[in-house]
């Protein structure tokens, strides 16, 4: 894998290929929109962001704090352009600022107001903020990441896609250095091997090879964020 | 008796060497550091020449008043700020027009670049605050602010690119000092380029210059824009370190 690192406008390149994210043409040449890592060997031309903020897109499991209320809403800070909204009606508990629900993004408009769905509310627990677009390197290639983390800390995760990673249980200030390790070296190879040396955890305990984990069938399914949400 | 001090001073010797030893199309040292602000979403320190600016972005986000939204882009508020100590004489930390001006234009100049439908009803709050100045400072600002949007993740066509040229002493000149700016015919051109394109986003100027003269200049300016890009892509670069394979040791 050859990775180079781009910024905004430089040419990704003058092949014709199809396009994936973070790019637009000019001139019939590819070029990139943001700061990222481009894989030339891909059929894509894709650029993988380094920085960024969160778009809500729907199905997206995100992790939300409550930031105040109306009269039959609460309004959820869900770390993007605006605050969400939930019906008091959906949840039975009473909830005040500052407490954690996680929710399914059910509807996305187009002034990127999203709509929440399948509410939970937690009880207890630390929320761990790291930047959106570090999140699909603190979940891993089908969950790797997260059955690392989760090996090594002891601790309950669930990772929003929206930045926000609530931990229970466990050694959850080691996972603080854990995620802070992984946000400064996400542009680096071979991430999950160096963060499972960290925190010390076997190479069986992995997931190198999914077939052999218990977990494995759960991951088929439905990937990383079904596993996320099953361990609840 | 002090006129005639004044116009005994030579823009370029018989060398070609500038007041401050530079020649023609050559510009002030610049360092730039991509990222110096936690607390921002993105930013940027800058050193050209004498110049020191900190830009920083915040955004996008919800766009407060709310009346300064507009449902088909997102707005970019540039905010040029000179400190008090910027300059010899204690500047009144009020912004005064020229302040205003500059945040006006440069907030256009960037607006170009940056891909607003993307993020309606927002604002993208951009910061440049100048600690040192000594003539080009806008420009400055301006280079700052587009490595600060490119850190906080912005999606934009192209890094804006600025640079200053003028004329001081009838020789067109790069990148003018203080001191020649303050010539009895210096014209100052602070101009910014998307580079790939070669579209001029920002384009000021006050005096006079010929046609031919505003050829050469032009040429000169978008020579040494070049270099300015090539430094802002090293800065943001920089900050990931040229070792993306990660390191061999573990």
């Amino acid at each position: 894998m050859s990775k180079r690192v781009v910024v905004p406008g430089e040419l990704v390149t003058e092949e014709r290929k199809k396009l994936g994210s973070h790019v637009f043409i000019s001139e019939g040449k590819i070029y990139s929109d943001s700061i990222g890592l481009v894989n030339d060997e891909a059929d894509y031309a894709s650029v993988v962001p380094l920085e960024g903020k969160y778009m809500p897109v729907s199905n997206d499991l995100i992790i939300g704090v409550i930031v105040g209320q109306r009269f039959s809403v609460y309004a959820v800070d869900i770390n993007s352009f605006y605050a969400s909204y939930v019906s008091k009606k959906e949840i039975r508990e009473i909830l005040k600022p500052g407490s954690i629900i996680s929710a399914k993004i059910m509807k996305v408009n187009e002034m990127n107001e999203a709509d929440l769905g399948n509410v939970r509310t937690f009880f207890g627990g630390e929320i761990i903020a790291v930047s959106p677009v570090k999140i699909p390197r603190v979940i891993g290639r089908e969950g790797s990441m997260l059955s690392v983390l989760k090996a090594g800390t002891k601790c309950n995760i669930i990772a929003g896609k929206n930045g926000l990673i609530w931990a229970k249980g466990g050694n959850v200030e080691l996972l603080r250095k854990a995620v802070s390790k992984i946000s400064k070296e996400a542009h680096m190879d071979n991430l999950t091997q160096r963060i499972a040396d960290f925190l010390g955890v076997k190479e069986g305990a992995q997931h190198e090879s999914p077939q052999t984990e218990n977990d494995s069938r759960r991951m088929d399914r439905g990937g990383a964020e079904e596993e996320n949400s099953e361990s609840i | 008796m002090a006129k005639k001090q004044e116009e005994k001073i030579v823009y370029m010797d018989s060398k070609g060497k500038r007041l401050d030893g530079r020649k023609a199309e050559e510009l002030r040292p610049i360092k730039i550091q991509a990222g110096v602000i936690p607390m921002a979403d993105g930013s940027a320190y800058l050193e050209w020449g004498q110049n020191k600016v900190v830009a920083a972005v915040h955004g996008p986000r919800e766009c407060l008043p709310k009346h300064t939204a507009s449902p088909y882009k997102a707005v970019i508020k540039f905010n040029y700020r000179m400190a008090t100590f910027s300059v010899p004489e204690r500047k009144n930390p009020r912004p005064s027009r020229r302040e205003i001006e500059i945040s006006k234009v440069c907030g256009e100049a960037l607006e170009k670049a940056i891909f607003v439908e993307r993020f309606p009803n927002t604002e993208i709050e951009i910061t440049a605050e100048i600690f040192d100045s000594n003539a080009g400072s806008r420009i400055s600002a301006l280079t700052a602010a587009a490595v600060a949007l490119a850190d906080a993740g912005i999606p934009m066509r192209d890094l804006v690119t600025g640079v200053s040229v003028g004329k001081a002493g009838g020789k067109i000149l790069v990148d003018l000092s203080k001191d020649e700016e303050d010539a009895p015919d210096a014209v100052d051109v602070p101009i910014a380029f998307l580079p790939n394109s070669k579209e001029i986003v920002l384009l000021q100027l006050d005096g006079v210059m010929t046609k031919k003269e505003w050829q050469q200049a032009y040429k000169m300016a978008w020579d040494a824009a070049q270099k300015v890009h090539e430094l802002q892509k090293g800065a943001l670069k920089a900050k990931y370190g040229n070792n993306v394979k990660g390191d061999e040791k573990k």
